[in-house]
């Protein structure tokens, strides 16, 4: 089987993990698939597997920067799966010393 | 003697309409209280006109009936009203200070009901009586209802004046949306200018600006309610654009992303500015971030 073949079998998920972690070198990810609760939702006519995710990810790049540039950058390193039908994310997005703050709290 | 028939109407059974902002049929009668946790109308048509009783008449009532039940003096500070009348959903009637009944309410929060009625109307809240519905589903509740109003009217031929039709003294008139804007005039018109410049445009011109999936009144994706939920309980004013508007916003979901550079939707803009989708929206209210960037 050609490794585009193999690509297809592997879940959503995982190549967002490996993607997230290559790219922002992430220390925590958690991902979590939530496509069935948006399932017969309006924009998701079609092949609705794969399409809502939470993300959770704590990565030191997004030291000093606000949130709308880290959602960005996960949406950057995301970029294939948004074209190929990932529909929505929800990302908390965290740098490992906010991470650390929340727990201790 | 007056014959009555009582029937909510179908289509405000539709959960659509049940939500607490959009009643969207006109009531001959109201039963919906002016406090927050109320319950949207059942139209009501009622003919007093000559005497048979039907038998239908006779409902089955969840609560004691009007006549049985203990008048209460209305407590008239916050504290007391904890005490005397219980945060639970049921049947309430107002009563004036010469113990004539003016209004008949159901309401998924008594006390909070009665002491908003207190705050609007407190020349004619005296005394109240109330019911407790154990199982406070609609049905249960407009049955409470329909008997006290029923009883009443049976033995005084009259409807309480606050449940007459025109009647808005006890009734919060839900507050009117705003339409959603549209980008263009159909999707048939040919554009003059680019859909990014309209899209400019827009975002410079209005403060907030939202871009959400469904129209604001009925959001069609839970992050988009969520982000009107959270603009309406902070009081904004703010403009909303349906993605999903095939017909006067064609073509907007891709010029949007690209726009933007931002790939999914909602979509909220301040100033011309994209400040983010749902999560960065959320997370700015929770931090109490949002009353000052959007009131500036």
């Amino acid at each position: 089987m050609g490794s585009r073949g193999a690509n297809m079998l592997i879940s959503r998920a995982n190549r967002m993990k490996t993607k997230l972690q290559s790219a922002l070198e992430a220390t925590t990810i958690e991902i979590e698939d939530v496509s069935h609760q948006h399932a017969g939702h309006a924009a998701v006519k079609t092949n609705n597997v794969e399409t809502h995710f939470n993300l959770k990810i704590v990565s030191p790049k997004f030291n000093g920067h606000t949130l709308l540039k880290r959602h960005r950058m996960v949406y950057d390193a995301l970029a294939d799966e948004l074209q190929s039908g990932l529909h929505a994310l929800s990302i908390v997005a965290k740098t490992p010393q906010e991470e650390e703050a929340a727990s201790r709290r | 003697m007056a014959a009555v028939s009582l029937s909510p109407v179908q289509a405000s059974l539709s959960p659509r309409l049940l939500s607490s902002h959009t009643p969207q049929s006109t009531p001959n009668l109201s039963f919906h209280s002016l406090s927050k946790p109320s319950i949207p109308f059942p139209s009501i048509s009622l003919k007093l006109y000559n005497p048979i009783r039907p038998c239908s008449l006779i409902i089955a009532a969840a609560v004691k009936n009007l006549a049985e039940t203990d008048l209460v003096a209305v407590p008239l500070t916050a504290d007391e009203f904890s005490k005397k009348l219980p945060s639970k959903s049921g049947v309430y009637a107002v009563y004036d200070k010469n113990d004539d009944l003016q209004f008949i309410g159901i309401s998924r929060n008594i006390g909070a009901s009665v002491f908003s009625h207190l705050k609007s109307v407190p020349d004619l809240c005296s005394f109240v009586k109330f019911g407790v519905v154990d199982e406070p589903d609609r049905e249960s509740l407009t049955q409470a209802w329909k008997s006290w109003m029923e009883e009443h009217i049976k033995t005084t031929g009259k409807v309480p004046p606050g449940n007459q039709s025109g009647n808005a003294t006890w009734i919060r008139q839900p507050p009117k949306k705003k339409p959603d804007l549209r980008l263009t005039p159909g999707r048939h018109v040919q554009l003059t200018v680019p859909l990014e410049e309209l899209i400019g445009k827009l975002v410079k011109e209005n403060r907030v600006v939202a871009f959400i999936k469904g129209s604001r009144s009925a959001p069609l994706c839970g992050f988009s309610q969520r982000v009107i939920g959270i603009l309406e309980s902070q009081g904004i004013d703010y403009e909303s654009v349906d993605v999903l508007d095939e017909e006067y916003n064609y073509g907007l979901r891709e010029t949007l992303k690209k726009y933007s550079n931002w790939p999914t939707f909602p979509q909220i803009f301040v100033n011309g500015e994209l400040i983010g989708g749902c999560d960065i929206l959320t997370s700015m209210d929770e931090k109490g971030e949002l009353a000052g960037l959007l009131k500036k």
